[in-house]
């Protein structure tokens, strides 16, 4: 334990815990507005932390958690050079097919690809693929696509919920706690897959008893050619290899004592190597530009400021006396700490950002070691990333995804607003976090 | 030299913001343009392309960011362009979003003006200091007038 008064001296007179605080505060109360983009907040608080003491540039560094951004940059890369194979569209036209274009069974068919694309790519990367497809499809059948974009909302956050690298709070809780891709997938994957099937029932009751497509829009979907939107066979052929490979290697890390980090990493290098190895130096630097262009710098960027703020505050002692409270309120017992961490990250994740939160929260388990035993740990995380992940469902503003799909419903003439969202989606979120609850009761409690 | 001296290119056609696309597509095919001048009032409002209608054809799942890059998959597609056809005598002129250019005024020198037409690659509008438009700018007529100017 690092306690304040470890921190050698006090800063401006001030004690080093209520200066990061402050600081802590005043970056996520910025981070909340939106006004001013969300990395140059986190910079500009990680910065503060090492200008007014409380870290020097050796602990800030020491924050940040390379094993969490370089899987993030190397799925990332991976996922740019992959999507332009068309493979993705492929597979929602398939499955569109597949059910002969009846408006229900494609439904949940896209609801299906979205969540199982959602669980091995991150969910905004999701969602930008399969919300345009999905667009044309309705467009063709002429119904509306509202309720397919809910379904893709719901199916993005829950399949991210399935494995370690399906969402960003997982990769931060899978790195910070060791826990490996099999763990995630033995733990989360069947509760996931179950929150999926129920969700599916209400939307049923709403709306996919009405929707009806004529004969003829639905033999217009009926005569797309998927193997048309197959731009690149080689390249498909590249992807997919590299996909397999690092996904067993995922499944693998553990036995072989290597990081996500590092396959995700070589992964997106082989990848790269694999597209340019035959062309001329010129073409070589211009298609590795354009695919780093690609990699969303500022969630980057946003993960390094946010790892430093929160390393601030726990080295100045306050995230230990946060876990100490947490452990007092529920009077030390497991049962309770693991349903409060559940539904408090399920209702906070509906209006703020997961990823400040998990990032905060993951010392504040970790915390609590001295109190709970390492299985007990363990479920504490699994409560964690349930809550962090499908709690991103309650709102629009709950997952960077949400925002991308209502992004496309309003241009398709058909906009999810705010409220009429949360009407629907909030309680369908709480259900979800009901079936977890029961699921860890069952399981762990 | 400035634009006073360069012929504009005579009485230009002004589309009212309230008109429909499906008139601005007739009119441009009546009149073998590619682009028309909007005002609202004789004051200028924007330039209204053939490609903006076009757009407005393509399924919106192939427009804007992030959307369709290919579309072959989904083979000639005329039922999806027919309801798009349909959809333009619903749509004004007022609802798309006109392309955001420079406008020129007849003290804009000659050089900056061909720099502008040569960037932009469209007919640009030559304002009055009342705002109204006094008429549009071409390639072909600026280069019209170089040539005869220089004697080339």
């Amino acid at each position: 334990m690092t306690h304040p008064a470890a921190i050698s001296e006090a800063i401006f007179g001030l004690s080093p815990l209520l200066v990061s605080l402050a600081i802590f505060v005043l970056t996520y109360a910025v981070i909340v507005t939106e006004k001013i983009n969300r990395s140059v907040v986190a910079l500009l608080g990680a910065g503060l932390m090492v200008l007014a003491g409380v870290l020097n540039q050796a602990e800030a560094f020491n924050g940040i958690d390379l094993n969490t951004i370089s899987l993030l940059t190397g799925m990332m890369v991976i996922v740019a050079i992959t999507q332009k194979s068309g493979v993705f569209q492929y597979v929602a036209v398939k499955a569109a097919k597949v059910v002969k274009a009846d408006p229900w069974g494609l439904l949940v068919m896209l609801s299906v690809v979205t969540a199982v694309f959602s669980a091995l790519l991150d969910n905004v990367t999701t969602v930008l693929l399969i919300a345009p497809v999905t667009l044309l499809i309705t467009d063709a059948l002429r119904i509306s696509p509202y309720p397919y974009l809910f379904s893709v909302i719901f199916a993005s956050n829950i399949g991210g919920t399935a494995t370690l690298i399906g969402d960003p709070p997982n990769i931060m809780i899978g790195s910070a706690a060791k826990l490996t891709f099999n763990d995630f997938l033995f733990n989360l994957a069947p509760v996931a897959g179950l929150v999926m099937a129920l969700t599916l029932i209400p939307i049923y009751l709403i709306w996919g008893r009405k929707l009806h497509a004529s004969a003829e829009d639905r033999a217009l979907v009926m005569a797309f050619n998927e193997r048309e939107s197959i731009t690149d066979a080689r390249l498909l052929k590249q992807a997919l290899f590299v996909i397999a490979l690092v996904i067993a290697g995922f499944v693998l890390a553990h036995s072989i004592g290597q990081e996500p980090g590092t396959i995700a990493m070589f992964g997106a290098a082989l990848l790269l190597l694999l597209r340019v190895y035959d062309q001329q130096a010129e073409a070589q630097s211009h298609v590795i530009h354009r695919t780093f262009g690609e990699v969303e710098w500022i969630t980057i960027f946003f993960f390094i400021g946010l790892f430093v703020v929160v390393a601030g505050i726990e080295k100045a002692g306050a995230l230990e006396f946060m876990a100490q409270q947490i452990v007092v309120w529920t009077g030390g017992d497991f049962t309770v700490t693991a349903y409060v961490i559940l539904w408090v990250s399920a209702v906070l994740s509906a209006v703020v950002d997961n990823i400040p939160f998990v990032a905060t929260m993951i010392p504040v388990i970790q915390s609590m070691g001295s109190t709970f035993t390492p299985a007990q740990i363990e479920t504490l995380w699994w409560s964690l990333s349930l809550g962090a992940c499908l709690g991103g469902n309650g709102t629009l503003v709950g997952a960077s995804a949400n925002l991308v799909v209502a992004g496309f419903a309003e241009r398709a003439g058909h906009p999810i607003r705010f409220l009429p969202f949360m009407l629907m989606a909030f309680p369908l979120m709480l259900a979800s976090i009901a079936v977890s609850s029961v699921y860890l009761w069952l399981r762990y409690l | 030299m400035t634009l006073r001296a360069v012929p504009l290119l005579s009485e230009p056609t002004c589309l009212r913001p309230d008109s429909s696309l499906l008139e601005a597509l007739h009119l441009m095919l009546d009149k073998g343009v590619n682009h028309l001048a909007v005002c609202d009032s004789g004051t200028w409002a924007g330039l209204l392309d053939i490609n903006d209608i076009l757009g407005e054809l393509l399924p919106v799942s192939a427009r804007g960011e992030h959307a369709l890059q290919d579309l072959r998959f989904v083979g000639d597609g005329i039922p999806l362009i027919a309801m798009q056809l349909k959809k333009l005598a619903n749509k004004k002129v007022s609802e798309v979003d006109l392309d955001d250019m420079p406008t020129l005024d007849e003290d804009t020198p000659l050089l900056e003006a061909a720099l502008l037409l040569h960037r932009h690659g469209v007919p640009l509008p030559v304002l009055g200091a009342d705002g109204k438009l006094k008429g549009m700018l071409s390639r072909r007529a600026l280069l019209a007038h170089l040539i005869s100017k220089t004697g080339s």
